[in-house]
């Protein structure tokens, strides 16, 4: 984009980037530097033997798990419906989903909090997946639409024709067909439900029920402001997304930007 | 699949079209697809739709949950959340945050998509340092940051040893810098978000209408700000109403780096509404309110955002065309 002909403007871009990068960083060291204050070491051995310390990662994989297989497979299945298949006053359907699209989370936990009481659900995986999926499927249910209008309908006319069932259409033509836009749907899905804290913390309230993004409050909670240790939980946490997005670059990309490009 | 079969396929939207043999047929050939949408529908309509309805039967009541009595109390609870003085300072808060941090993330998300689309050494090191406090959760971070403006953190001390001791202070402690410090960390998770739409929707950008710009003596401010930023636009109020949505819902990094305090100094919506749901002195109802209240606002605002945006883009289009004809 900036064009830089000579050397001096070439430095000097480099130079700006690396002075705006600096309180990127600074954080980062900050947590790193402290995390290693006091043991060394064996800040981290003590976090990962603390009693409970896996049940988190455990939760959440569960909970992020759960809500991708959900929204998967409702959000495939409907885009088909919506793109492809005779579903009467189609629009209106989905513009009631399209209407729930910029919905502030904060707005469901007074009700479902009641809703979960009442329904002995407090406290179950349940009370958190379900609540994630809705909130997501109607950002995924958009995106993936667009991608399957962008689909030709001869080619499911065609299999059709040949006398293919419709789940059979929706299996060999629409699943392999919109894998790269449904990697990138779930690849944001996942990191949602991975860092999701005010979900959790209204309805997992049990200690054994905790996710990772509940462990420096654990921490704070157990051991008094032991700060050291409470950075190293941070950082074993941060660690899997950092991995995470630095393997999967191109699909979060894809999928963040369908969003906002659309 | 053959050539042909996908040449048939492009005249897809005319079923659109009332009349004619070919769509009706095509009509009857379909498959009914009410059981396939179902599934996404019942989970998030349902939910949210359910959701909505209850919250708004609830804001008439005043009731602490579980086997206690609820209270109706009319339009109370509205009431009482319009006069009472933390609902506006949240309010005043929400605007701050959003109108800084928006500004923030368009300027530093233009700046490194700019930077990463010439010729840069490390791009992708920079990539993921900005990119990082998008991905890991704000939770997670947030002693990360308390780390840094606590009295004897990194601020402080960066500024001792520039000899600017004067400015030392107990950023997260006084009322008069935590929100500051709350819409800081906003920025720092934001950027990245804004740097990842406008680095994609930069690189859609044709790159002929840059070279005749460049042509027509442009140089690199003049580009960025007569052709690549009108371009940008529609990204732009996407990242409008997104930004204003999360400083609608905001909870995770005031709620773990100040408690929304001292002094309600730096409450946000969120924060409210989650400390009337789960403080032990909790009134669902008035709870209930707040959501139905922040939830008119996000509607009110983001259809007006979304108009002014179409607005806006209408009437810059002609212009647009006439600069990629020269």
């Amino acid at each position: 984009m900036f064009e830089t002909r000579s050397r001096r403007a070439r430095i000097t871009l480099q130079l700006v980037l690396t002075v705006a990068v600096v309180p990127f960083v600074i954080p980062l060291i900050a947590m790193l530097q402290t995390s290693f204050e006091g043991q060394g070491w064996g800040n981290y051995l003590a976090v990962v033997q603390v009693p409970g310390f896996p049940k988190f990662f455990l939760n959440t994989i569960i909970i992020a798990v759960a809500s991708i297989v959900i929204v998967y497979v409702a959000t495939l299945a409907a885009a088909f419906g919506f793109s492809k298949l005779r579903v009467r006053g189609k629009e209106l359907y989905f513009w009631l989903m399209m209407a729930a699209l910029t919905l502030p989370e904060v707005v469901l936990i007074a009700p479902l909090y009641t809703t979960a009481v009442k329904l002995g659900l407090l406290g179950t995986y349940w009370s958190v997946i379900l609540p994630i999926a809705a909130l997501q499927i109607p950002f995924t249910v958009l995106i993936a639409r667009g991608y399957v209008d962008g689909i030709p309908d001869a080619m499911f006319e065609a299999a059709r024709i040949d006398g293919a069932s419709t789940w059979r259409v929706f299996w060999s033509i629409l699943v392999p067909l919109s894998r790269p836009m449904a990697v990138a749907l779930m690849v944001l899905v996942l990191i949602y439900a991975w860092n999701s804290y005010l979900l959790p913390k209204v309805f997992l309230i049990d200690d054994g029920m905790g996710v990772v993004t509940q462990l420096p409050e654990f921490f704070r909670r157990q051991y008094n402001d032991d700060t050291p240790k409470i950075l190293a939980a941070s950082v074993i946490t941060a660690i899997p997304t950092i991995i995470a997005y630095i393997a999967l670059q191109r699909q979060f990309e894809r999928g963040m930007a369908a969003g906002a490009i659309k | 699949m053959t050539v042909t079969d996908l040449e048939i396929g492009s005249d897809r939207q005319t079923p659109v079209v009332k009349g004619g043999g070919r769509p009706k047929r095509r009509a009857r050939l379909l498959p009914g697809g009410l059981r396939w949408i179902l599934p996404a529908f019942a989970i998030s309509v349902g939910l949210i739709y359910y959701s909505i309805i209850y919250s708004g039967y609830l804001s008439f009541f005043s009731w602490p949950g579980g086997r206690a009595l609820m209270t109706p109390v009319g339009f109370g609870n509205y009431i009482s959340a319009l006069a009472d003085p933390v609902l506006w300072t949240s309010l005043r808060n929400t605007i701050i945050y959003f109108v800084v941090v928006f500004i923030v993330q368009v300027a530093g998300g233009t700046l490194f998509a700019a930077a990463m689309h010439s010729k840069i050494r490390f791009a992708n090191l920079y990539k993921v340092l900005v990119v990082i406090p998008v991905v890991v959760a704000p939770a997670t971070l947030a002693p990360a940051h308390v780390e840094v403006w606590q009295s004897d953190g990194t601020v402080n001390s960066i500024l001792g040893f520039f000899g600017l001791s004067a400015l030392q202070q107990p950023w997260i402690g006084q009322s008069t810098t935590s929100l500051l410090v709350v819409t800081l960390v906003g920025c720092w998770d934001a950027i990245g978000y804004g740097f990842i739409l406008i680095y994609a929707g930069m690189a859609q950008i044709d790159p002929e209408l840059i070279e005749a710009g460049r042509l027509d003596g442009a140089g690199n401010f003049r580009v960025l700000f007569s052709i690549v930023l009108p371009t940008l636009r529609p990204i732009i109020v996407s990242l409008a109403i997104l930004n204003f949505i999360t400083a609608l819902k905001l909870f995770d990094s005031p709620w773990l780096i100040t408690q929304g305090g001292p002094a309600h100094s730096s409450e946000f919506l969120g924060t409210m509404i989650y400390a009337e749901t789960a403080s032990s002195d909790r009134n669902l109802g008035y709870a209930s309110a707040l959501s139905i209240l922040v939830l008119i606002i996000a509607i009110a605002v983001s259809v007006f955002m979304q108009l002014r945006g179409r607005e806006r883009l209408t009437r810059t289009k002609p212009r647009r065309k006439e600069a990629a004809d020269v």
